[in-house]
């Protein structure tokens, strides 16, 4: 276990604001400081998966209890459901299911897009930092690329990042088209910011407020065009046609606890991330139904995933007070200058080194013993937003008017006392296997968005994920409304998960568990009774 | 700093009784209580609209609307969750209006309502964001959009005030077309425009071996 930290309150006394103190210097052996501090590398971490196109490969051992559990329906539960039929059945509500139901919607298809609770209840409406494009004249899209390659650890999909970097103009573009704002300088001209680990100004964004106003301008055109939405309305299974083609989805409704067969020519998931999985017990900065839906949904029917143990750990995730925990404090305060401080209030990294990098930085300062620790294994470091007002006033109050408000639920003043972090699970870097239409490895379903894998290698940089989620969404929309002319399927079923059941039984695996998971355990979806309905079949099960 | 120092509120929610700590917002208690909850749950973090509740505290008849992932619980406070926000019944698409000549003719089409508000404050009294919804809709029916816009900064579409009117007005859509026309007619930024031709002559090749 870690080393016992500097109480919080002795902390709080050494504390005193100052204009100036000693950077960090680079960071040594920075695979080693990853090796020795990063989650990803905690002994015992991962296990090879037994069943599925990846059998044999590395994987986080809580996602291959996901990956490798039980469907939550059988046959008997689609007795009697509806049948509908649509071109593109688009799953999940966020900023890559919308912008792939737009462009398909206008390229004439039929569009389904069922999402799990509210349209725009999503990742998506919570980012503040914003998006990246190469715009500025100094900047160009082959540095954009070397950067996200570099940040990545060169793990990435090349030819993704490619087409992603070339789309990024275009991608602001759209977003304008859609009634979309961003911060401007008094010429009209687009204001750029640099994220941790890159080489330009390329950030573009509103307040930091850019996932809202992303979320609510997209939800608004969806809402707007005859695009059929279905909210509060999980996806449970995929369906397939005789030759293992995706062939549609089962949609469960928690507003009337029923099942509808969508029978769909083209499937896009767009369900987003994992991090109310609380991958090694870490809090997260995701929204509520980031329950990694999507991955379980496309592995069962077969399609390859990668980097399944990789996972963004944001540095600077509130830590305390406790019931704000994971709360994210964007990395725009950083790069607005903000140090960080361990509990002797020396810096101790380069507070604009990748994020991987300054989250294993401060995990290493709390567990030998630099930390500041405020009991019940609750401990951190600090961010200095005293310093960063006294080296540019007006800072906090002019960009970060969401900070202020964070800082007043917490009841600290953010003016005169630093806030206490401790890195917050915030991004999966890995998901599905895709081409850049967005084509998974299984024909007619494609996967778009962060449930995606290739793009961001093993660590992604502030910005490119709303890039990635718009430039890939329009691949994904533009190609399934292409294909929309072909004929549809004559049968579809869930034939996949007697195979499922097949390879895990012969796995000699245990069945109790089933997935995917819907809902984080705190809310208690399992034991709430309005939902019987759905669990009809349940007990019944051999 | 544990629990058992901390002090404990009795609430009601949805006719539930509940003890807990008082730090804890009003979905948190409902958790911590051991009752189950997924309806009206979203981003816990105060801006994706999902959460809304209707909050009356002791000693007072007045019921607010609020976000029930940002309001703590209090002593003696009852609570009540709505679900499913309905959608407006105006629709509209930026493609139809031509150029921004015709916005202000287009609204009056799209929003005909906005012109009767009766300025009775329901929309302003109920935004949990404190956004001069009424001002916002006054402006808009003026044309001056860019200006009403500006005041729906950091509305979360939680629809309370489209509950609110009278009119069904929808001022919430109101303003958020305000912002979209502003941005599809008046965004035109120089340093992206020249990126985009640069692109567009073939001048930004990049290596992608
Ligand atoms: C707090 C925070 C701040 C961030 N800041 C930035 C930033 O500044 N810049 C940046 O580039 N990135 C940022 N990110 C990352 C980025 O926001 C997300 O990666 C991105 O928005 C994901 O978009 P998406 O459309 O793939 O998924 P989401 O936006 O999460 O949408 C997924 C949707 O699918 C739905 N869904 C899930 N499961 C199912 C199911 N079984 N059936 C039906 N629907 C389902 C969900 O409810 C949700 O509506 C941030 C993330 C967080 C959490
Ligand atoms: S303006 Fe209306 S929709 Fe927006 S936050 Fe206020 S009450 Fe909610
Ligand atoms: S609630 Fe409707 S009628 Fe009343 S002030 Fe607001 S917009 Fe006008
Ligand atoms: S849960 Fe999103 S605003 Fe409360």
């Amino acid at each position: 276990m870690a080393m016992q930290g500097i109480p919080y309150s002795e902390a709080l006394r050494n504390y005193s604001v100052k204009t100036f103190r000693e950077p960090a210097g680079e960071v040594q052996e920075p695979e080693q400081l990853l090796r020795s501090f990063h989650p990803d590398y905690y002994p015992g971490t991962t296990v090879t998966l037994r069943v599925g196109v990846n059998r044999g490969d590395a994987c986080h051992h809580q996602l291959a209890e996901v990956l490798q559990a039980d469907a939550r329906i059988d046959e008997a539960d689609l007795a009697g459901a509806a049948i509908r039929e649509t071109d593109v059945l688009v799953i999940g509500g966020g900023g890559a299911g919308c912008a792939a139901a737009l462009v398909a919607a206008r390229a004439g298809a039929r569009v389904i897009l069922t999402t799990k609770l509210r349209l725009g209840d999503s990742n998506t409406v919570m980012a503040e930092g914003g998006i990246q494009a190469s715009i500025e004249k100094d900047d160009t899209p082959q540095m954009h690329l070397d950067d996200t390659l570099r940040a990545g650890h060169y793990r990435s999909d090349r030819r993704l990042v490619a087409r992603m970097v070339a789309d990024g103009p275009d991608v602001i573009r759209w977003l304008i088209q859609q009634g979309m704002q961003f911060d401007l300088d008094k010429y009209g001209d687009i204001l750029l910011r640099r994220a941790g680990g890159t080489s330009a100004n390329r950030v573009a964004y509103y307040r930091d407020y850019t996932g809202l106003e992303m979320m609510r301008v997209l939800r608004e055109s969806v809402t707007n065009s005859n695009i059929e939405v279905l909210d509060y309305s999980p996806a449970v299974e995929l369906l397939s046609n005789e030759e293992g083609h995706c062939g549609g989805a089962v949609i469960s409704s928690l507003k009337d606890y029923s099942y509808t067969l969508v029978k769909a020519k083209a499937v896009i998931v767009a369900t987003g991330g994992i991090g109310r999985m609380h991958i090694n017990g870490f809090p997260t900065s995701n929204h509520f139904g980031a329950t990694g839906d999507g991955l379980v949904l496309a592995y069962r029917l077969g399609a390859g995933l990668r980097d399944l143990d990789s996972f963004q750990y944001h540095p600077s995730g509130l830590t305390w007070p406790q019931h704000l925990a994971g709360t994210l404090i964007t990395e725009g305060v950083r790069s607005a200058g903000a140090y960080i401080l361990n509990g002797q209030g020396e810096r101790f990294v380069d507070e604009l080194e990748t994020r991987d990098l300054v989250s294993s930085a401060i995990l290493r300062e709390c567990a030998e013993g630099r930390g500041v620790e405020v009991g019940d294994d609750i401990r951190g470091v600090w961010l200095d937003t005293p310093g960063l007002e006294l080296r540019n006033p007006g800072t906090l109050a002019a960009r970060f008017p969401k900070l202020i408000q964070l800082g007043k639920r917490s009841g600290i003043d953010l003016y005169h006392q630093p806030l206490l972090i401790y890195p917050t699970l915030h991004y999966q870097n890995g998901g599905v296997v895709i081409d850049e239409n967005g084509c998974s490895s299984v024909p007619r379903l494609y996967c778009v968005g962060e449930v995606s894998g290739g793009i961001h290698g093993k660590n992604r940089i502030m910005g490119n994920s709303l890039l990635e989620i718009i430039s890939f969404g329009r691949r994904a929309g533009a190609h399934a409304a292409e294909k929309s002319h072909r004929r549809g399927h004559k049968k579809v079923s869930i034939e996949h998960v007697s195979n499922l059941r097949r390879e895990l039984t012969l796995a000699e695996m245990p069945m109790e568990k089933q997935g995917p998971a819907l809902f984080p355990e705190c809310a208690k979806f399992e034991n709430d009774s309005d939902y019987d309905g759905l669990r009809r079949n349940r007990k019944g099960r051999p | 700093m544990s629990e058992k120092t901390e002090n404990l509120v009795k609430v009601t929610i949805d006719g539930k009784e509940i003890l807990a700590p008082g730090k804890l917002s009003t979905i948190q208690a409902l958790w911590h209580a051991g009752y189950p909850r997924v309806k009206s749950v979203g981003c816990l973090e105060g801006v994706c609209g999902s959460c809304r509740i209707m909050v009356r505290r002791a000693g007072s008849t007045d019921v607010t609307m609020e976000l029930g992932c940002q309001t703590l619980i209090e002593e003696g406070m009852e609570v009540s969750f709505l679900v499913f926000p309905t959608p407006s019944h105006h629709t509209y698409e930026l493609g139809e209006i031509r150029n921004s000549w015709e916005v202000q003719a287009h609204f009056s089409r799209i929003f005909p309502e906005a012109d009767h508000c009766r300025n009775c404050h329901g929309c302003t009294v109920s935004c949990p964001k404190g956004i001069q919804v009424e001002r916002g809709v006054e402006l808009a029916v003026k044309g001056r959009f860019r200006e009403a816009g500006e005041l729906f900064v950091e509305c979360v579409m939680c629809n309370f005030c489209m509950t609110a009117c009278p009119e069904f007005i929808a001022p919430n859509h109101v303003g958020i077309f305000a912002r979209r026309v502003t941005a599809y007619f008046h965004i035109r930024p120089s340093n992206l425009i020249n990126r985009l031709e640069k692109l567009r002559r073939g001048e930004l090749q990049i290596r992608d071996q």
